[in-house]
C-alpha cells in the first residue's frame, strides 16, 4: 500500500527513535568499562576508549582497585573507599524479589480465583478495595511500617522488607490474574460441576495449567517492580540488607561519585530483570495495565 | 468417614480463597491506614521522645503551609507534564512502530529495556548525563545553542524540576508506547481501509478514527501514570535531594523530609493522608468517567 520509499524512510525514522532511546544505556554501559578520564571528557566518548574490567571485578569479584595498577587508570583514579563489592546486595536484592514474588503471586491466585469464578456479596468493592490499594502512596505505608518494625524487630530484617514488597505487588497480581482466569470460559467450570468437581479441583486441575503463561508473566512483573523498588528499602533497612537500588547510594561519597562502579553495578542489574521481560513480552502490556486492557 | 468441615471451609464459599489476602490487607493496608490517622492527631515530641497528642492541629496546619502549597504546585505541574509529554511521543512513537515489518520486533525488544531500569539508578545516570562539566546531555544543548554549559541543570532553580523531568519522560514514555502499541493492535481494519479508500487524509484518519477509538486505552494510560507521577520519589531523592532550595519538592518527598528529617511524624503522616486522598479521589473520577472495568 505504501511506496518503498515510504517504507524505508519509515523504517530509519524508527531505527533513529529506537536509538535515540537506547543511547542513554548504551553510555552506561560504556562508562561501566571506561575509566575515569574517559567518562570526565567532552564530546564523550561513545566508542574510542580503551576499555577496563576494573569496575565489573571490584563491583562483582571484590578485587580492590587499589590492587589493581595505578598508572593504568586516569589521573582522579577511584574515589572514595573500598566499599565496592556488591555481590551480598545483589543477594539480598534476589531474596527480597523472589520471597516477595512467591508469596504475592501464591496468595493473589488464590484470591483471584475467587474474584473470577465465585459470585459474592460486595465483589466488585472487593475488587476496588484492592485497586485502591495501589493508589497508597508507599510513604504513606513506609511511615506507620517504620515505627511498627522499630517495635517489634522487623526493621532492618529480609522478612519486613519482603512483606512490604509483597503488599505492593498485590493489586497488580490480584487484578491481572482475575483477567487471566476471566479467560477460562465458565461453561468449562460448569461441565466439570457436572462431572462432580470441587471448586477447589477445577483451580488445581483446570485453571492452574491453562493459566501457567499469565502466572509466570505476573511472576516476572512482580519481580520486577521488588527489584527496582526504592522507597521503601530505604526507609526499612539501615545497615544489614541493601537492595540494588538503594546500594548505589554507597557510591556517592564525599569525595565524588565512583560512577564506574556504579554503572557497572547498575548494568548487573539490569541483566536478569531485562531476560526475564522479554521471556513474558506477549503478555507484557497486559501486565502493565494491571490486565485492563486485553488483546 | 468424614470430618465435618465448617460451611465457610468448603472451597464453595470464598473465605478460605481470599483469607490470606485479606490477612495481609488488614496488616499492611488497613492498620497502616488507622495509624496514619492515629498519628495525625499527634506529633513526635523530641525532648520527650514520645508522641503527644495535638489534636486538629496537623490537619489545620495543611491550609497555610507554604511549602505544601510549592510542593502541591510542583506536583500538578510534574505530574501534567510528564504525562502530556509522555502521551504524545508515546502515542507518536507506536504509531510509528505499529507495522509487521520486519525488524519492528526488535525496536519493541529494546523499548522495554527502559522499564526494567531501577528508577534511583535512571536518576543517577541522568543526572550525570546532565553534568554541566561531563554530561552529554548538557554538551549536546550547548552544541545546539539551546542552553550555555556554564548553567547546570540539576542546581538552577528554573531549570532543576525540567532535568528531573527528562529522566521521567525518558524511562516511562516507552511504556506509554508499549501500551499504545498494543491497543492499535486491537483496532479493527476495515474503518481504517474504507476511510482511505474514501480518500481521507492520514491526519483526519488518526484524529477522528484512531484516537476516538483509542479512548479507553489513553484512560488506562492517565490512570496508571497519573497515579505513578504524582507520587514521585526516587527521581527526586537522587537527582536533587529537592533542591535547589525548595524548588523540586513533591509531596511525597515533603512528606518524607517531614517524616525522617524534621522528625515530624504526625505532620508526615497527615500530608500521606492528603496524598491518598487526593489520587484517591482523582482516580475514582477519572475510573467512573472513563469506565475502566476490572
Amino acid at each position: 500500500m505504501y511506496s518503498l520509499k515510504a517504507r524505508v524512510l519509515r523504517i530509519a525514522v524508527a531505527w533513529i527513535v529506537t536509538l535515540i532511546m537506547v543511547l542513554p544505556i548504551y553510555y552506561w554501559v560504556t562508562v561501566s568499562i571506561k575509566r575515569d578520564k574517559d567518562v570526565f571528557t567532552l564530546p564523550p566518548k561513545l566508542f574510542n576508549f580503551a576499555p577496563t574490567a576494573d569496575y565489573f571485578k571490584a563491583v562483582l569479584l571484590d578485587i580492590s582497585p587499589v590492587q589493581q595498577s595505578i598508572e593504568s587508570r586516569g589521573s582522579l583514579g577511584f574515589s572514595g573507599g573500598g566499599m565496592s563489592y556488591m555481590v551480598p546486595r545483589l543477594i539480598d536484592s534476589m531474596i527480597i524479589a523472589v520471597s516477595s514474588t512467591v508469596l504475592v503471586v501464591s496468595m493473589a491466585t488464590l484470591a483471584a480465583f475467587a474474584l473470577s469464578r465465585l459470585r459474592f456479596r460486595g465483589q466488585h468493592h472487593f475488587v476496588y478495595i484492592v485497586l485502591s490499594t495501589r493508589m497508597l502512596p508507599p510513604v504513606a505505608v513506609a511511615i506507620p511500617l517504620f515505627l511498627t518494625y522499630k517495635s517489634i524487630g522487623l526493621y532492618d530484617t529480609h522478612i519486613g522488607v519482603i512483606l512490604a514488597h509483597t503488599m505492593m505487588n498485590i493489586p497488580l497480581a490480584v487484578l491481572l490474574l482475575k483477567s487471566f482466569f476471566d479467560d477460562v470460559p465458565l461453561e468449562i467450570d460448569e461441565a466439570a460441576i457436572i462431572d462432580g468437581a470441587t471448586y477447589w479441583q477445577i483451580f488445581r486441575r483446570i485453571i492452574l495449567p491453562t493459566m501457567r503463561t499469565g502466572i509466570a508473566a505476573t511472576a516476572v512483573l512482580c519481580f520486577i517492580f521488588s527489584w527496582t523498588e526504592f522507597l521503601f528499602v530505604l526507609m526499612l533497612t539501615a545497615t544489614r540488607l541493601k537492595t540494588v537500588p538503594v546500594a548505589t547510594s554507597a557510591f556517592v561519597t564525599s569525595t565524588g561519585t565512583q560512577w564506574g562502579s556504579l554503572a557497572a553495578l547498575g548494568v548487573a542489574a539490569l541483566i536478569p530483570a531485562f531476560i526475564f521481560i522479554l521471556l513474558v513480552q506477549k503478555n507484557l502490556v497486559r501486565g502493565l495495565t494491571m490486565g485492563s486492557l486485553k488483546h | 468417614m468424614r470430618f465435618a468441615v465448617p460451611r465457610f471451609m468448603i472451597s464453595e464459599h470464598p473465605f478460605p480463597w481470599l483469607f490470606p489476602l485479606i490477612a495481609m490487607l488488614l496488616v499492611f493496608a488497613v492498620f497502616p491506614l488507622a495509624y496514619n490517622i492515629y498519628l495525625s492527631f499527634h506529633e513526635f515530641a523530641i525532648f520527650k521522645r514520645s508522641l503527644v497528642y495535638v489534636g486538629w492541629d496537623n490537619w489545620i496546619k495543611l491550609f497555610n503551609d507554604t511549602r505544601l502549597n510549592n510542593a502541591l504546585f510542583i506536583n500538578t505541574v510534574y505530574t501534567v507534564v510528564c504525562l502530556t509529554v509522555q502521551l504524545v511521543l508515546g502515542f507518536l512513537v507506536a504509531m510509528l512502530l505499529d507495522t509487521d515489518e520486519k525488524g519492528f520486533g526488535v525496536m519493541r525488544a529494546l523499548f522495554s529495556l527502559a522499564l526494567v531500569i531501577p528508577p534511583a539508578i535512571t536518576g543517577m545516570l541522568f543526572k550525570l548525563m546532565e553534568d554541566p562539566q561531563f554530561g552529554m546531555v548538557a554538551w549536546l544543548l550547548d552544541k545546539f545553542n539551546l542552553l550555555s554549559r556554564d548553567v547546570p541543570i540539576l542546581a538552577t532553580p528554573q531549570l532543576a524540576l525540567i532535568g528531573v523531568m527528562i529522566a521521567d519522560i525518558w524511562q516511562w514514555t516507552p511504556f506509554v508506547t508499549l501500551i499504545f502499541l498494543a491497543g492499535l493492535r486491537g483496532l479493527p481494519k476495515e474503518p481504517f481501509e474504507s476511510a482511505m479508500i474514501d480518500g481521507a487524509s492520514q491526519w483526519t484518519v488518526t484524529t477522528r478514527f484512531t484516537i476516538p477509538m483509542l479512548s479507553k486505552v489513553i484512560a488506562v494510560v492517565v490512570l496508571i501514570r497519573g497515579i505513578d507521577l504524582f507520587r514521585t520519589f526516587d527521581y527526586i531523592f537522587v537527582m536533587t535531594s529537592g533542591g535547589p532550595g525548595i524548588q523540586t519538592y513533591t509531596l511525597s518527598f515533603y512528606t518524607w523530609k517531614q517524616f525522617a528529617a524534621s522528625l515530624k511524624w504526625g505532620y508526615g503522616a497527615t500530608l500521606s493522608l492528603l496524598a491518598l486522598i487526593i489520587i484517591n479521589v482523582a482516580a475514582s473520577l477519572l475510573i467512573k468517567l472513563a469506565k475502566i472495568k476490572w
